[in-house]
């Protein structure tokens, strides 16, 4: 008996799960309705919730004059994202992301090309930026949004209680990081303060990033363009060996370990935070900073200066964001409406003002000028730093590798303390031109 | 019973598709579906991309046991190697230990006991993110941290741990033991109740020591609890991941990279999804072969 | 209790011995109670029992103080940690809030659910078919569920990606929905296994005897083991919420955008965040916390006991 009963019953749970799948089906339909609609641009950023508030400004008056929809979305873990989406092959319409990551996305075809002329107003950026924004292939996959150098900020207060003047050169900025470790500066009677910061980790590449400008300071490059349109590594340079060594003696192979912060070493930027926590004294970083800075310590507390020079010059790492298309998204007259309007003096000015944080930190719309719009003189020192002073990372090859590669030669130079550095760069030299040569590159 | 109704005509041919034989594949049929879907050809999948470079936009390009051989001739994936090794072991030895430990420590029916049992577990349910950020904050490397705090008390200077790439990885390895060991506490725990009592009556009668009474008698009778927790632990052992990730990031000079953080960076950071999906079936083989052989030893010892 | 048979000597009823046990054992004197024979009387033994357990309690529970404490103190850091906060503060929650933690706890309890659910339905019925049938290449199904535990996340995640943003056969996209994560997880060959040791013990004279009744088999497994596996249940439960809880990897590829991230995701992008401080990490932290505690205490009382019936057996 019952075995009529008994066969119905799985009969019922697969008509049950079903119904699940069908739930889920409406679930997702509804969800993806939105960029079906050839009215509407899915736009990702890298943002926090602070600089996401100024986007959403800028893009409400984007939908107010042209009536084209943004669905935005903030995207904090950008390339796991993307990589999930590109996998699917379904990408968002228009990214605004780092200017260091175009080789990257290009050498995977994630992004569409862009010809300048085809951008209203694209004429008021000026050509060394857009020269920027060049693949290998000679063509352009990217339009500047927003460049930036670093700075060097300094505790004011706690230079001025001892005495001590900007500096200068790397050997004051040593001095005064050694006097901010050592000497009280805050004045609690207490040994607990730190030189300047670090983030030191390999992972991600901060350490590559960070080290960067002290490269350029020294006069070394990582990689660099050769006459037929190739790259080849020179990090083993003797400056590069007489940089990298300075900072391995001076700051990362200290005898009292004060001169940066503890933990520098697996220190990323998240958890970098001795500067706002008021227990650093300097931190070379990138201008974005200013506004958490302000919050947490007062505008009064820190001062933003250029950096200081070494032995070729001040040169700082300078980036930014570009706006890029995704491949195959075929709504290509919005997305250039929507870049027009980005770079326009009226998008860049909306995205430098307001509550929250500024998402364009020095305009590439040449009619701006960056310490005005901001209406604060700091801004000025970062656009000088910018134009004056600054190297990027080439953004035409697929960085990333060359990237996380030199973090973690640089990361592990700075742990061993008696490793030999021109050893460690000729490893990391012939490294990167294994990379090169992956991309076809090296020539 | 529905054979016996069955006409006998025919009923060979019938029997295989009897309801005896089908109804217990209805009951699995949920489980099986969902983890060929969402497990089973994923990996597949896996396997088959870790045969090409990548690009789902430029279209996949073959490239044969390339990235095998990439994976396997890159120094960083052959010192992780070591220190997969390591940490996997010494993780998986050290909360056996300390779980073995605890457990003959909380053995027994008092409330108060339970009550310190709970407590114990607590490591468990945390999530892994929690308790990497705690330990983070655990290793400090100032006086002021917690534990240099403590170990300035016993007049020891402050260490690095984490920063430092000599101690690093036991410093991992310390925070692994203390959130699997609590694990392992209570699987022992359970195998404990089950000894016999009137064997420890017996043994005390014999005035054995408690160091006899517990290799003769209680060792023998959690063997098969120790078993699971062998076989857990050479499951998990070498996959070991987001403790090292949460932790130090495979830092400081790659002195705690693991062969899953390596991968990872490979897949995540660097975009080369063919080599990091290699590095993952190798790994997914050496687990599977050490997995088999813990099995096979377990089972040779039940038998013995 | 995870792992295929072994089957040691087998207790002859033994899903009545775990509420028997206690009975049974004052009778025997209490120094025979425990491996290491430890007395109830006062003396030097038991002075240093209180302090060993004191120890394990000081290495295993009270860190979580310092999330607390770090939680509730506005400028946390390592250098200024400690046990009791310096300035009890709601700001780092606040902060926390501000940054959607609300939003990703909400899909977090859906998925939780949800995916606990599933999974224990799917764990029930497999672990049926495998403890109380048998059928031909039930070795093979064992050894299958027993692969799902070997695969890191991690290597499966960009194909996974694929599928759930196009589901084979049926063709859905899941990316963005719930089930994207909850279904995944629905297989997950651990608690297959424990149930399947558990049901394995369960004398076949209650079953012989329904079924003789008349007792069908979806009402067999309802009414008749599955109140029989209480303790287990417990177990897979506890154990299932802290594996879903603690899902980092799957929630990320299966979210289309940032609104759909769990509480995990979150607390991940928080702590790479240089705008805020330990404090507002660990007041996440602590907002994660606190579910998987209040499973664990719900369930803890069958989780010790059911681990106890499942290990003995092996």
């Amino acid at each position: 008996m019952g075995d009529r009963r008994r066969s119905r019953r799985p009969a019922a749970t697969l008509a049950v799960a079903g119904l699940l799948f069908a739930t889920a089906a409406c679930g997702s339909g509804s969800d993806s309705a939105g960029s079906g609609d050839p009215n509407t641009l899915e736009v990702w950023t890298r943002s926090n919730p602070d600089p996401a508030a100024t986007y959403e400004r800028v893009f409400a008056a984007f939908t107010k004059k042209t009536g084209i929809k943004i669905d935005y979305q903030p995207v904090i873990n950008f390339d796991q994202q993307l990589q999930s989406r590109a996998s699917t092959k379904d990408l968002p319409d228009v990214m605004i992301n780092d200017t260091a990551l175009m080789g990257s996305y290009q050498s995977q075809g994630l992004l569409k090309r862009i010809d300048p002329a085809d951008i209203a107003g694209g004429d008021q950026i000026d050509a060394k930026t857009w020269a920027s924004t060049v693949g290998t292939d000679g063509s352009h996959y990217g339009i500047p949004y927003s460049r930036q150098a670093m700075t060097l900020m300094i505790r004011k207060d706690w230079r001025e209680r001892l005495g001590l003047p900007q500096p200068r050169t790397w050997q004051d900025m040593l001095t005064l990081a050694k006097a901010f470790a050592g000497d009280d500066p805050d004045g609690d009677g207490r040994k607990n303060t730190y030189g300047m910061v670090v983030p030191g980790s390999a992972q991600n590449g901060y350490a590559a990033w960070w080290g960067a400008s002290f490269l350029w300071q020294g006069g070394a490059r990582i990689i660099e363009p050769t006459k037929d349109g190739g790259y080849r590594p020179v990090v083993d340079s003797a400056a590069a060996v007489r940089s990298v060594s300075w900072l391995k003696k001076n700051l990362f192979c200290t005898s009292d370990n004060a001169v940066i912060q503890p933990g520098a070493l697996t220190a990323i930027t998240g958890n970098a935070t001795n500067f706002q926590d008021g227990n650093a004294g300097m931190y070379l970083t990138g201008p974005y900073n200013i506004a958490t800075f302000d919050q947490a310590l007062g505008k009064d507390k820190f001062e933003v200066v250029q950096a200081p020079a070494g032995p070729a010059g001040n040169d700082v790492l300078a980036d930014g964001e570009n706006i890029y298309f995704g491949a195959r998204t075929g709504k290509t007259e919005q997305e250039q409406a929507l870049a027009a309007f980005l770079v326009s003096p009226e998008g860049q000015r909306l995205a430098m003002t307001g509550k929250s944080q500024p998402v364009v930190r020095i305009p590439v719309n040449s009619t701006l000028d960056a310490a005005t719009v901001h209406s604060d003189p700091r801004w000025g020192v970062v656009q000088k730093a910018y134009e004056d002073a600054s190297v990027q990372f080439p953004n035409a090859p697929d960085f990333a590798p060359i990237k996380q590669d030199t973090a973690d030669a640089l990361n592990a130079i700075f742990t061993y303390c008696g490793s030999d550095v021109r050893a460690g760069l000729k490893e990391l030299d012939d490294t990167l031109a294994g990379d090169l040569k992956d991309q076809d590159l090296l020539k | 019973m529905t054979a016996t109704t069955a006409p006998v005509r025919g009923a060979r041919a019938r029997s295989a598709f009897s309801k005896r034989n089908v109804l217990p594949w209805v009951f699995l049929a949920p489980g099986l579906l969902l983890a060929l879907v969402f497990k089973f050809l994923p990996m597949g999948k896996g396997v088959w991309l870790s045969f090409f470079k990548v690009r789902p936009f430029l279209g996949d390009h073959w490239v044969g046991l390339d990235n095998y051989t990439r994976v396997l001739t890159d120094h960083r994936f052959q010192e992780a190697i070591g220190h997969t090794l390591l940490l996997g072991l010494g993780q998986s030895l050290g909360a056996i230990a300390v779980g073995f430990a605890l457990a003959l420590l909380l053995e027994g029916q008092a409330r108060s006991l339970k009550i310190v049992r709970t407590a114990v577990f607590l490591p468990v349910v945390t999530a892994t993110a929690v308790v990497g950020e705690m330990w983070r904050l655990l290793y400090y490397p100032t006086s002021d941290g917690l534990i240099n705090h403590g170990l300035g008390l016993l007049g020891l200077g402050p260490t690095q741990f984490l920063d430092n790439p000599d101690t690093a990885l036991w410093a991992t390895m310390v925070m692994s033991v203390w959130m699997l060991a609590p694990y392992n506490m209570v699987i022992i725990l359970a195998g404990l109740a089950g000894v016999d009592r009137t064997l420890y009556e017996a043994a005390a009668m014999d005035g054995v020591s408690l160091w006899q009474r517990l290799r003769y008698v209680t060792l023998p009778a959690i063997r098969p609890a120790l078993g699971i927790v062998l076989t857990l632990a050479a499951i998990r052992g070498l996959r070991v991941f987001t403790e090292v990730y949460v932790l130090t990031g495979g830092g400081p000079a790659g002195s705690t990279e693991v062969w899953m953080t390596r991968a990872y960076t490979l897949g995540f950071t660097r975009n080369d999804i063919g080599g990091a999906s290699a590095a993952s079936v190798v790994l997914l083989c050496v687990t599977l072969l050490l997995t088999v052989t813990v099995n096979y030893f377990r089972k040779r010892g039940d038998a013995r | 209790m995870s792992a295929p048979a072994i089957d040691p000597v087998r207790a002859p009823v033994p899903t009545a011995r775990t509420s028997n046990s206690a009975k049974a054992a004052r009778a025997t004197p209490a120094r025979f109670d425990t491996a290491l024979g430890w007395s109830d009387r006062p003396g030097v033994a038991r002075c240093l029992r209180i302090l060993l357990c004191a120890i394990a309690i000081g290495v295993f529970a009270v860190p979580f103080l310092t999330i607390v404490s770090g939680a509730f103190t506005t400028h946390a850091s390592g250098s200024s940690l400690s046990f009791v906060p310096h300035d009890s503060t709601w700001q780092n929650f606040e902060v926390a809030g501000e940054r959607g933690i609300w939003d990703y706890f909400t899909n977090s309890l859906v998925i939780a659910g949800g995916a606990l659910l599933l999974q224990l339905a799917v764990s029930v019925l497999a672990a049926y078919a495998l403890a109380r049938h048998r059928f031909r290449g039930q070795a093979l199904v064992l050894t299958l569920f027993m692969l799902t535990m070997m695969l890191p996340e991690e290597v499966i995640a960009i194909p996974l990606s694929l599928v759930l943003g196009h589901v084979p056969v049926v063709g859905l996209d899941l990316k963005g929905t719930a089930w994207g994560v909850i279904l995944p997880l629905g297989a997950w060959g651990f608690s297959v296994m424990l149930l399947t040791e558990f049901m394995k013990d369960i004398p076949t004279e209650i079953e012989e005897a329904a079924r003789l009744d008349g007792v069908g088999e979806f009402r067999m497994l309802w009414q008749v083991v599955l109140p029989l596996c209480k303790p287990a249940l417990g177990v897979a439960g506890v154990l299932g919420f802290v594996m879903i809880w603690d899902q980092y990897l799957l929630p990320l590829i299966a979210s289309k955008d940032p609104t759909d991230y769990t509480v995990t995701v979150a607390l991940s992008i928080l702590r790479t965040d240089p705008e805020v401080g330990s404090g507002v990490v660990l007041a996440g932290a602590l907002i994660a916390l606190v579910p998987s505690l209040i499973v664990y205490l719900l369930l803890q009382r069958s989780l010790v006991t059911g681990i106890a019936a499942g290990a003995t057996k092996g």
